[in-house]
């Protein structure tokens, strides 16, 4: 068996090849066809099956992560949208939380105020109402809906979201209104609020759903053009989609459900750094994807991948209340400016001089000092090996520039340069701080995956200043994303609020719902053509104690709900609470607001890379050269051994300091760290040797250059 | 006169000086992005901790950490200006109360305390502190506050107690108190806390949520200082400090040396027979000299005695100013973020002559000083604007605050919901709308959320048409947001704005005032009603309406483009008839297009 991965990119598609059954993978990347994606997709295809001697024929699978969501988010670039909501709200979209995003600011532009995604005049308003009980306050005016539908379609808006109050609970109104949107204005996209996610807070929900009807009509346009360009070439698989809940979707599924794949491409980044580490045997990890404007960051434990908390996750200043993979985003990358502001703080990021004109090495037009520049200061990026000669770098401008910050501030070239990446590694533990500490895991405990171009070259010095033992640097880290599609399963998350509470369990409607939820999973994943035999169901239970309000996720057995698997959930809940907030409160009353229930349908999964060369490491070496690294607060000289990735040997072991060179990254090891080449084609670097040194400045104990 | 420089009267004899060490500007950095990190992770932990949707949803409550000398090093990002700002002063008025009763700290202690002429910003924010000992030397605070639904007060919840004719009518009053000491929890002050507070399930709990918020930051900060050191960590504090000092002293120093004035009127007690308790006047003086900043509220009505709308000095007054200072200042969105911390406070000089609404003489009550302080806010904005006009915006409509409650298993249920208000128009932009105003910046409640956890209805939720300050660029829209009662019960409610508009600039017109109604299910008439109404027994049906006032206009609105014109009348913010009012632009009532012909010759 066959399968394809393809992450598509603003500037690059990567694409992987695997084949199951002889456990043999092939990779290559393609510029990216900005136009129409899928020139490039069915180019790299055609390479990838050429490299493998197959057939277009052989290939069962082809899955997709995709920004194009994001993108039409980001640039404000979708449908002309119309909205029907009920009677006396026409603005829950526009007040939002009334919440001004900055405290200190009176000039900020509010996102959904200054960019709405519906207009006021496009979002109209019809009688209808229901309680949180779902019962009829005021029945749907059905002659206000058509009206309202047929000004949508009048005025020329492309995309319908139907919105009203309490539809999570029951969704009867937005349901009636979607059919006769279809009646009356088939060729419209319609999205109702309760069908993408029926989670109680309207403002959330509510523009959760005018982003899907946003977004809609354009990715639908494009998830059925790379179908057709597929079945066109008569590639035999059918095209799946990831979404950022961190499964897969069928391409009418995501089509439908557009809002489910903004983090689409960032969740797969994080299930290709799960897979790197699980083919080292590692379950608890932070995967640290650094690229050239920014780096993402994400946790994996052994109970799965974190999940966002729904009700505070944003994208592009909009909220999105949909189950997601919790990955963090910081704007620190190789391109991120390091500058001396007006107050004379010497700072990094998030500004960034991205691709273009780029950092200043590149000779680009770039003229501000980046993270790339000083990492060729310290003559960590070598203008003869810099990703597989293919980039060509000038040192000496990157001096020149990095000199004029120095004299600035009065500090030596040296040294700045190292203050630069003392900043920028330091904002980058920061955030991980804020993903483990902060929510009660120790990091170290955890291995770090580097990932992105950026990554193995920081990975190993972030490690150091939170205090994380070993880095894995997966065979191929710049295309972890591609490799994460050939990972997951196919996947589906339903929910249903409750309210109910400990003190009065409501068994018989939680066993009801429970029920009543399995089915509908299993009909989708049926749908999607698994065999009942081969469904995976998983229960939770989100819960708070009673007037909290954020919940905590437990979960909750399969079989019937009785008092005493009741009883579990309460006390997983109170230990979650512990953990998450070194504090419970066991004996107030718990409440359990949603149940969910996730279906995964297996999907097969990538293999190893080939091993790598046998040989000799002096084959791999390619010079020995001076570096620069702190150690004991010093900036000290090292003679440092520069390698090539691609010829090293299994079982090979190097001492730090050492730079390696590969096609798509480079791979710093620090003084004191040192690894081993594992036959999955991992290099798993152990960055300290004995206790964990939780000191951002120390970098390492005191050795003397070699 | 007797004037008062609150800086020095609160300060307390500063910890011995300590030497210093040069710190190198990226060790700064690094150490200013891990202080933010604790306080971040403090306010994380209380907002998901807490019971109250007011501190939860409302994210009504402040979290940081301060140095020995009271000094903030770094606050929670998220959260309300309005309980961060005076977190130092609060730790002030607890050290103050402390040296008086000749109470000490120890290691173990956490202290409770809300006390409004001690650095509290009023009543119901109750401030839990923890000093942060290391072995025996005290090196510093971890402190949050929060807005809590009841503390006792005359009348159910913690705001619209309009009637509190001193101090003690306001609720519980703790000066320093010590619910744990030495570790050992004070078991009669919680049975205390319980016998006198109504509710008090949710409000202990949200204390509670306080100190597992402030132990968080105290163990944070240990950490940090077992890491690098405490000399190095006050070394970066310092350099922090003097940063954003710098940062504030740079934007002053560009603003011409001068004087400037501006005057701002607030409701007070619309409906009561004495003078003295309404229409009354807020007077600021901005006097820039170099890099320092004198505000000077002389002139400003007198405190009135036995109506809770008195500006605590410290907490309120001073927060309004720092807060407005900081946003046109140091506009975030306008450039780099400038860390919070009392750096910042240095070149201001704050004068409020005692005795008046700004400066009020204990047992004055304050507990309805919210809305009074965010028209100190919008009156200094108004000064700035004369040398500042690219950074400020019109007027802004005030907000209101509102109590509901009704009984539940012989006890109280307590909702506390803010109603928004709106901003003026900007250079280059019009007005936010439907938006918490200037030094105050909470969230709504979610409508989903009220009606599935209480007998009240949210019954309408939008903005107002066609209602704001017309200008070249226009006011912000408020909104108007009925709820209604399903079972019996009670309601209270403090606000601003019912009779002074917000306030045109540059040639733009005023907005409008707000308003509040009572929608009565057996009678046709709607009531209307002041500003502020103290507590009273509601039906079910019955429905509280409460409309924000829209902010004034920014430059001549003949200077609009008719385009805008245009947007604005299709998106049903503005009608026909008020485009050719207020803009002079004549617009087809059918097709919507402009005459452009018409509209000329009009604005002739």
């Amino acid at each position: 068996m066959k399968l394809i991965g393809v992450d598509i990119g603003g500037t690059f598609t990567d694409l992987i090849l695997a084949d199951v059954a002889q456990q043999q993978t092939w990779i290559h990347k393609v510029p990216t066809t900005v136009d129409d994606p899928s020139i490039a997709m069915i180019e790299g295809i055609e390479t990838l099956c050429q490299m493998a001697q197959a057939d277009y024929g052989d290939i069962e699978h082809v899955l997709h992560g995709t920004t194009i969501a994001t993108n039409t988010l980001l640039t404000h670039d979708g449908a002309r949208t119309g909205m029907v909501t009920t009677k006396g709200y026409r603005d829950i979209v526009h007040i939002g939380r009334h919440q001004r995003p900055q405290h200190y600011s009176i000039m900020q532009d509010i996102p959904w105020q200054a960019r709405p995604l519906v207009k006021r005049r496009d979002r109209k308003v019809v009688s209808e109402r229901l309680d949180p009980k779902g019962e009829t306050l005021t029945p749907l005016n059905e002659a206000e809906a058509k009206t309202a539908i047929l000004e949508l379609k009048e005025a020329g808006v492309e995309s319908i979201a139907i919105c009203f109050l309490n539809s999570y609970f029951d969704a009867r109104h937005e349901e009636r209104v979607a059919n006769l949107a279809q009646e009356l204005y088939p060729e419209a996209f319609i999205t109702t609020s309760a069908s993408i996610f029926p989670q109680f807070r309207e403002f959330e929900r509510f523009t959760t759903a005018c982003i899907n009807a946003f977004v809609g009509p354009k990715v639908k346009r494009y998830i059925n053009n790379l179908s057709q360009s597929l079945k066109k070439q008569s590639v035999r698989g059918e095209l799946h989609i990831m979404r950022s809940n961190g499964g897969v979707a069928t391409a009418d599924v995501a089509g439908e459900q557009p809002v489910t794949l903004l983090l689409s491409g960032l969740a797969a980044g994080v299930l290709g750094g799960a897979a790197a580490g699980t083919q080292s045997n590692r379950d608890r990890l932070i995967t640290f994807d650094m690229g050239g404007t920014s780096t993402d960051i994400g946790i994996v434990t052994e109970r799965g991948f974190a999940e966002a908390t729904a009700r505070d996750t944003w994208i592009a200043g909009y909220p999105v209340m949909v189950p997601m993979i919790d990955v963090h985003t910081i704007g620190a990358g190789g391109g991120s400016i390091a500058y001396v502001d007006t107050g004379g703080a010497f700072r990094v990021g998030p500004r960034s001089a991205g691709a273009e004109p780029g950092p200043v090495c590149y000779d680009k037009g770039g003229t501000e000092v980046t993270v790339t520049d000083a990492n060729v200061v310290l003559n960590r990026l070598d203008p003869e090996y810099f990703l597989g000669g293919e980039m060509t770098i000038y040192p000496e401008q990157a001096f020149a520039a990095v000199q004029a910050l120095a004299d600035r501030m009065g500090l030596d070239l040296h040294e700045t340069a190292a203050g630069i990446l003392t900043i920028v590694n330091n904002n980058m533990a920061n955030a991980i701080r804020s993903r483990t500490i902060q929510k009660g895991q120790d990091p170290r405990k955890f291995a770090l995956v580097a990932q992105g171009g950026a990554g193995p070259l920081h990975a190993a010095e972030v490690a150091l200043s939170l205090g994380i033992p070993e880095v894995i640097v997966p065979r191929y880290p710049g295309i972890t994303s591609a490799m994460g599609l050939l990972t997951t399963d196919l996947k589906h998350d339903l929910i249903q609020n409750e309210f109910t509470l400990s003190t009065e369990p409501n068994l018989s409607k939680l066993n009801a719902d429970l029920q009543s939820l399995e089915e509908q999973v299993k009909a989708q994943l049926r749908a999607d053509g698994f065999s009942e035999t081969d469904m995976t169901l998983q229960r939770f239970a989100d819960c708070r104690y009673v007037g909290q309000g954020y919940e905590l996720r437990a979960q909750v057995p399969g079989g019937i709900l009785d008092e005493t698997v009741l009883q579990s959930v309460w006390q997983q809940f109170h230990d979650l609470h512990t953990a998450e907030y070194g504090h419970a409160f066991p004996e107030n009353p718990v409440e359990l607001v949603t149940l969910r229930v996730t279906g995964t349908g297996p999907m097969p999964k990538l293999s190893d890379f080939p091993a790598p060369a046998k040989g000799d490491l002096q084959d791999a070496w390619l010079k020995t050269a001076v570096t620069y690294f702190r150690v004991n607060g010093q900036l000290e000289k090292y003679s440092t051994q520069f390698f090539d990735r691609d010829r090293l040997p299994i079982g090979a072991h190097i001492e730090g300091p050492a730079v390696i060179f590969q096609k798509d990254s480079t791979i710093l090891l620090p003084p004191h760290s040192r690894t081993t080449v594992e036959p999955n084609g991992n290099l798993v670097i152990r960055v300290t040797d004995d206790s964990p040194i939780d000191k951002a400045l120390e970098m390492a104990t005191a050795q003397s250059p070699a | 006169m007797e004037r008062l420089y609150h800086l020095i009267t609160m300060t307390i004899s500063p910890t011995k000086p300590r030497q210093l060490p040069k710190i190198d500007p990226v060790t700064a950095q690094v150490l200013a992005g891990a202080l933010n990190g604790i306080a971040l992770e403090m306010g994380h932990k209380l907002a998901r901790m807490s019971y109250s949707s007011i501190i939860r949803e409302s994210e009504d409550f402040g979290a940081a950490i301060l140095d020995a000398d009271c000094q903030q090093l770094a606050e929670c990002a998220y959260s309300t200006p309005l309980q961060l700002g005076p977190i130092p002063g609060y730790m002030r008025g607890v050290l103050k109360a402390m040296e008086e009763d000749g109470e000490e700290f120890y290691p173990g202690d956490v202290i409770l305390h809300n006390h409004a002429y001690y650095g509290a910003s009023h009543g119901p924010d109750i401030g839990i502190g923890i000093p942060i000992f290391r072995g025996e030397e005290l090196i510093g605070y971890s402190f949050t506050t929060a807005h809590h639904l009841d503390i006792g007060s005359s009348s159910p919840g913690s705001c619209g107690i309009v009637d509190a004719v001193d101090a003690f009518a306001e609720g519980l009053q703790f000066k320093a108190v010590k619910i744990y000491e030495k570790g050992v929890k004070n078991r009669q002050v919680w049975r205390m806390l319980r016998q006198n507070i109504r509710s008090a399930q949710v409000v202990v709990g949200d204390i509670e949520a306080q100190v597992a918020a402030c132990r968080v930051g105290e163990q944070r900060f240990l950490e940090l200082v077992d890491q690098y050191g405490l000399d190095t960590v006050l070394a970066a504090s310092e350099v922090l400090m003097n940063y954003s000092e710098r940062m504030i002293r740079q934007a002053v120093e560009k603003l011409p040396d001068g004087t400037y004035s501006a005057e701002g009127f607030i409701d007070g007690f619309l409906d009561d027979p004495d003078p003295s308790k309404k229409d009354l006047k807020i007077a600021v003086t901005v006097t820039i000299v170099g890099s320092d900043m004198t505000i000077d509220l002389t002139g400003t009505a007198p405190q009135v005695d036995d109506r809770p709308i008195n500006m605590p000095f410290v907490g309120t007054v001073d927060i309004a100013i720092f807060v407005t200072l900081r946003s046109v200042l140091l506009d975030t969105a306008l450039m780099e973020y400038v860390p919070q911390n009392s750096g910042l406070a240095r070149p201001i000089h704050i004068v409020a002559p005692k005795g008046c609404l700004a400066n009020p003489i204990y047992p004055a009550p304050v507990i309805a000083r919210c809305c009074p302080g965010n028209i100190v806010a919008d009156t200094l904005m108004k000064a700035l604007a004369q040398v500042a006009p690219q950074n400020v915006s019109g007027g802004i409509g005030n907000i209101k605050v509102v109590s509901y409650s009704g009984a539940v298993d012989e006890d109280y249920w307590v909702y506390m919901d803010i109603t928004e208000g709106s901003y003026g128009g900007r250079y280059g932009k019009d007005g936010m709308d439907g938006v918490d105003t200037l030094y105050a910046n909470t969230r709504n409640n979610p409508i989903e959320d009220i009606e599935a956890h209480l007998p009240l209805r949210v019954t309408r939720y939008e903005l107002i048409e066609d209602a704001s300050g017309a200008g070249k660029w226009r006011g912000g829209l408020g909104s108007i947001r009925d709820i209604q009662f399903l079972a019996p019960g009670q309601m209270s409610l403090e606000g601003e704005g019912n009779k002074y508009a917000p306030w045109g600039i540059f040639g733009g017109e005023d907005g409008t005032p707000g308003g509040v109604q009572i929608l009565n299910p057996d009678e046709d008439e709607v009531q209307i009603l002041p500003s502020k109404f103290p507590c009273r027994k509601t039906k079910p049906g019955d429905t509280l309406r409460t409309i924000s006032p829209c902010g004034g206009g920014y430059g001549n609105p003949l200077k609009r483009s008719p385009a805008l014109v245009v947007e604005d009348v299709l998106d049903e913010f503005l009608t026909v008839e008020s485009a050719r009012q207020d803009y002079s632009v004549v617009i087809d009532p059918v097709t919507l297009d402009v005459d452009q012909a018409a509209t000329a010759s009009l604005r002739q």
